[in-house]
């Protein structure tokens, strides 16, 4: 186990160590697999005692969560709570509060469990990953850095400093809503729309589905069929969800079939739809489960 | 409550807390992954990635010379032993000896300084497999060219607790079969007025216990003592005595806390194989399973079950048929007993004039079957329970009050050769009915459901105690009973001071070790208060008799002149508490007084079953049309349990096994891929959690004073289980009309039972 003293000072220690070491960042993902040998290291380096990494900042646009920020310090934030109450509220049911008061967010991002939950959100709400190596930082979209199940873009250097989240305007709404039984959820969705002056039109919509593939995806196709009158968005709501279910392409797997999948991806898009525009102020939904 | 009129109890039938509460809750509390013995070595265990294979060789030359090995040890390590067990079917060899039989059996064990070093070494075992064709179901197993997993014939286990042969090895995967019958099945089936049939499955589980399997072995000259979380020491010292040729003097089971059994703790599992450990690496060995080793060690029988009920114009059930194919896995373990059990209690509590049950069980490559918690009694619940249910809405009636018209009444011998029912199922079906508000309006999408259960139960009575009277009045159970967290070392102590009219603080429990403590056994089948209670009532009032010729001879009057009072004697003007009798009579204030019983199968124990395990479950679901998703609304239990000793105890246990049971209906299932588990740990395997439990829980117990054990006690604690799933089952068939003869009931299986609805409604 490594302390560095500065994100320089680690990703000199991972470059280093290469495929010995791995970053460790509350370790309630990686402590696990490891456990079971699933995962062997000979070097952990402790990214936690790297000062700086640990802070929430609102900036005039933008949230920026730092990389070892527990789940239970976002869920607990004031400026959370007021300026991304969605996102508080996400965190707020993650997995169990000894889960939360140790997990990280940069650590959840960066370890791509299929079922994280603020993968999902984050990419709806179209966060953007800074990232820092040895030669230097860059910014990387959720998109970019999710690669696949346990899989980033990252290289073996590079650490996640902060996720940068832009805040939304005063006309977007948000819901993030999810569906489990089991330990890790079967399918998590995140929708964000954008409503003209009259509230009765949708501008723009992001919507993300995840935990039911590999990675979390959004669908372009999908997200032009839920804008426009809001009424006609509401006639087009299952081929929405239709054309996010073939964006996601579901797996079959202890969670469900899926088939099954793709007809919760239904279920919930219409769901979220009722749920944002059900009159909550901007950006104040509960979240169900 | 009862209606009959209580004794006035001084210390039984009142919820004093429990004995081991603080010390567990602070940690304070032993359990065997706590001890250490001295120079004591570690083990861990090498299994088979195969679920069928040859073992065409095994290396340990290269793991054998790792840093801080002691020794390796395999099946072909075992010359000197008789390395087979088991108490039905010596079956199991304590190491896979020539093949494997399923996925995760243990093909070698590394002894090391710590349990890192033997986890490092097992990596160096070199281990040639020649895999084989699987069997993974019943009906494989039965298939004309099924490959044979058990090719030997076996000694039948001394032990085994059933009247009947075993069937196991004789050329065929079949491990065991029974087959009940009375009056004339095809006859009453021919004039029933209605019939329901149906396959109903019944899952895998695993029944969770916190603490996973742990045990610490010392094999030297003197004999073999063993630490170990088990529920049944006395019939795991058979085990070791036949393995290592020893006489019972010199085997010892010492069991101390226990994390939690469920059944899955009962008989032999990993102290064989500690025991051989300690044996070669000549020092004490601990083996600390994890709990996905835990999960590849025991699971319950899965069943398919084919079952049809029928019913006579007046709404009386006239008969029952059922076929039952249960899945033993790759060895017996106490499956064939589970077989027998499973089969009785297809008649639920019903007084039925026909009766049909032939029930099969084989051997397959899966995890070994056994135990668990109801005994086969939920795997045929669930059709019998839903049976009842289809058949009350086929012919128009309430189901509620059609179990009503139909339960067993009380004395009634509504199962020939067994003892007259003793429970009052229309009282309990009533409270569980109020309890849920079984005649209130139903809001959409909901359902409710009540549902009851009654076991032969008890096992077989063999069960002995000493309590000792001290000279200062105090008392000291010796109990080979073991403290599962079912609180027996609670309510044993309120019967020895309910007799012996000492406080229940001067009460200690001695348990579980064979060594010192006589024998019981087992515990299980809910029989410790029902046997233990009365051995350790008889030894009380037993010390009271050789106390009173004592206080006769301190007097020096004739032993007919003694009166007993509560907590001594009395002699006209004379006086004596058990501490004046005691020291008097030995002219210190010292010495004791030794009281015994023995209790077997005579007197009011001749009739098994012991007594019928009786209890009724109602809830109430609400269910997500969209998702199929189950939320509990209500649950209530009703524990039909004669005299609660403890009653707050046996509501936490109705509590528990309720919840064991919705967790059946709702979620758990141990998932196969082929050979391989899927789900064996418990991130994958979901387990109920309190959140999954309704705000509404009614907890009741009807308190006839109608069992044989003490004060008319009886057994409790599985029964709530048992009806769960059926229960569930039923509720959904009212919430949103479809009847779902599976459990567990998972979103996606009643999502899809509401689809073919739908199809089958549209193409009407």
């Amino acid at each position: 186990m490594h302390q560095p003293k500065s994100v320089g000072e680690a990703a000199e220690m991972l470059a280093r160590f290469g495929e010995k070491g791995r970053l460790y960042a509350g370790g309630t993902e990686l402590l696990l697999a490891m456990k079971h040998d699933l995962l062997r290291y000979e070097h952990l380096v402790d990214i936690k005692t790297v000062p700086g990494l640990d802070k929430i900042e609102a900036k005039n646009s933008s949230l920026s969560i730092g990389g070892t920020v527990t789940h239970r310090e976002i869920e607990k934030s004031a400026v959370v709570r007021e300026r991304l109450p969605v996102m508080a509220e996400m965190t707020r049911h993650i997995a169990n509060v000894r889960v939360r008061a140790t997990g990280t967010l940069g650590g959840n991002i960066c370890f791509a469990e299929p079922h994280s939950d603020p993968a999902t959100l984050l990419l709806a709400l179209g966060a953007v990953a800074k990232v820092q190596g040895k030669s230097g930082e860059k910014a990387l979209s959720m998109s970019e850095i999710l690669m696949g199940a346990y899989e980033t873009a990252l290289a073996a250097d590079e650490i996640l400093t902060a996720i940068e989240i832009p805040l939304p305007a005063k006309s977007q709404r948000a819901a993030y809503l999810k569906f489990q039984t089991h330990e890790r959820p079967t399918l998590g969705l995140a929708l964000v729309l954008s409503l003209d002056e009259s509230g009765r039109a949708i501008t723009k919509a992001a919507a993300a589905v995840g935990s039911v593939a590999p990675k979390p995806c959004r669908s372009e196709q999908a997200e032009a069929l839920l804008t426009g009158p809001r009424e006609k968005v509401e006639r087009q709501l299952s081929e929405a969800s239709g054309a996010l279910a073939d964006a996601a392409d579901p797996v079959d797997d202890l969670e469900g079939s899926a088939e099954y999948k793709r007809h919760l991806i239904g279920v919930y898009l219409r769901r979220a739809f009722a749920q944002v525009l059900s009159g909550n102020p901007p950006g104040r939904e509960k979240i169900a489960d | 409550m009862s209606k009959q009129k209580k004794r006035d109890f001084h210390v039984v039938n009142h919820s004093v807390p429990r004995r081991d509460g603080r010390a567990k809750v602070t940690g304070k509390a032993a359990y065997v992954s706590d001890l250490k013995l001295i120079g004591m070595a570690y083990a861990k265990v090498l299994r088979s990635p195969y679920a069928h294979a040859k073992l065409v060789s095994i290396d340990t030359s290269r793991a054998a010379s790792q840093p801080g090995v002691y020794c390796v040890i395999t099946g072909n390590d075992l010359e000197g032993l008789d390395p087979y067990y088991g108490h039905a079917v010596k079956d199991h060899p304590l190491l896979a000896i020539e093949k494997v039989r399923y996925a995760g059996e243990p093909v070698a064990a590394v002894v090391a300084v710590d349990e890192r070093a033997a986890f490092e070494a097992l990596e160096y075992i070199d281990v040639r497999y020649e895999e084989l064709k699987t069997v993974l179901t019943p009906q494989e197993a039965m298939a004309k060219d099924a490959p044979l997993l058990h090719e030997k014939k076996f000694e039948a286990g001394a032990l085994r607790g059933f009247e009947g042969d075993v069937t196991a090895g004789r050329g065929t995967n079949l491990c065991q079969e029974h087959h009940i019958k009375w009056g004339d099945v095809e006859e009453a089936f021919k004039k029933a007025a209605a019939v329901i049939e149906g396959e109903y499955y019944f899952p895998m589980t695993y029944a969770y216990a916190m603490e996973a399997y742990v045990a610490i072995a010392d094999v030297n000259d003197n004999g073999v003592t063993i630490y170990s979380s088990a529920q049944h020491p006395f019939m795991v010292r058979h085990d070791l005595k036949s393995i290592f040729n020893l006489p019972v003097s010199q085997v010892r089971l010492i069991v101390p806390f226990v994390g939690g059994g469920y059944g899955s703790k009962s008989y032999t599992k990993i102290e064989p194989l500690v025991a051989a450990c300690s044996w070669k690496a000549k020092r004490p060995v601990k083996l600390q399973l994890t709990v996905e080793e835990a999960m590849l060690t025991t699971r319950s029988d899965d069943a398919y079950t084919w079952m049809r009920t029928a019913v006579d114009a007046n709404g009386k059930i006239i008969a029952r048929q059922a076929k039952i194919y249960m899945n033993t896995g790759a060895y017996a373990e106490n499956s064939p007993l589970v077989v027998e059990k499973s089969t009785n209690r297809c008649v639920g509590p019903y007084a039925i004039p026909n009766v049909q049950i032939d029930n099969y069980s084989f051997y397959t490559n899966t995890v070994p079957a056994s135990s668990y918690r109801g005994f086969g009694c939920a795997q045929v619940t669930l059709p019998g329970e839903s049976q009842i249910d289809e058949l009350a809405a086929k012919i128009g009636k309430d189901p509620y009050e059609f179990r009503l018209a139909n339960v067993a009444k009380p004395g009634q011998e509504f199962f020939p050769k067994m003892r007259p029912f003793d429970g009052t199922l229309e009282e309990d079906l009533a409270i569980a009915a109020k309890a849920i508000g079984w005649k209130e309006p139903l809001a959409r999408g909901r359902g409710r459901s009540v549902a009851c259960s009654g076991s032969d139960a008890g096992a077989y009575p063999l069960t002995s105690t000493a309590v000792r009277v001290h000279a200062d009045g105090s008392a000291t159970i010796m109990t080979g009973s073991t403290e599962l967290g079912q609180g027996s070392h609670t309510v044993i102590p309120q019967i020895a001071a309910e007799e012996l009219g000492v406080p229940f603080e001067n009460v200690r429990v001695v348990s579980s070790d064979t060594a010192i403590t006589p024998y019981d056994r087992s515990t299980g089948a809910s029989r410790t208060t029902t046997l233990m209670g009365s051995a350790v009532l008889e030894a009380s009032r037993e010390a009271i008799q050789q106390m009173v010729v004592m206080a006769a001879d301190v007097l020096k009057v004739k032993v007919e002149e003694i009166q007993v009072v509560r907590g001594g004697v009395r002699c006209g003007e004379a006086q004596l508490n058990w501490s004046e009798v005691i020291s008097r009579f030995y002219g210190l204030p010292d010495g004791e007084v030794i009281g015994r019983a023995y209790i077997r199968k005579a007197g009011k124990f001749s009739q098994l079953p012991v007594f019928w395990e009786t209890a009724c479950t109602g809830v109430e679901v609400s269910v997500d049309e969209e998702t199929g998703k189950i939320e509990m609304e209500k649950l209530a239990t009703v524990g039909d349990v004669g005299l609660a000793i403890n009653p707050a105890l046996a509501e936490g246990q109705d509590i528990g096994a309720a919840t064991m049971g919705m967790g059946i209906g709702l979620f758990e299932e141990l998932v196969y891929q082929g050979p391989q588990l899927m789900n064996g740990s418990i991130l994958d395997y979901r387990l109920p959690r309190f959140s999954d439990l309704p705000k509404k829980v009614e907890l009741h117990l009807v308190e006839n004073q109608d069992g044989v054990g003490p004060y008319g006690a009886k057994g409790g604690g599985e029964a709530s289980l048992n009806s769960m799933a059926a229960n569930i089952a039923n509720a959904v068939a009212r919430a949103v009309g479809v009847r779902i003869r599976q459990a567990p009931l998972t979103p996606e299986r009643v999502w899809r039972a509401l689809k073919e609805k739908e199809k089958v409604k549209s193409q009407k």
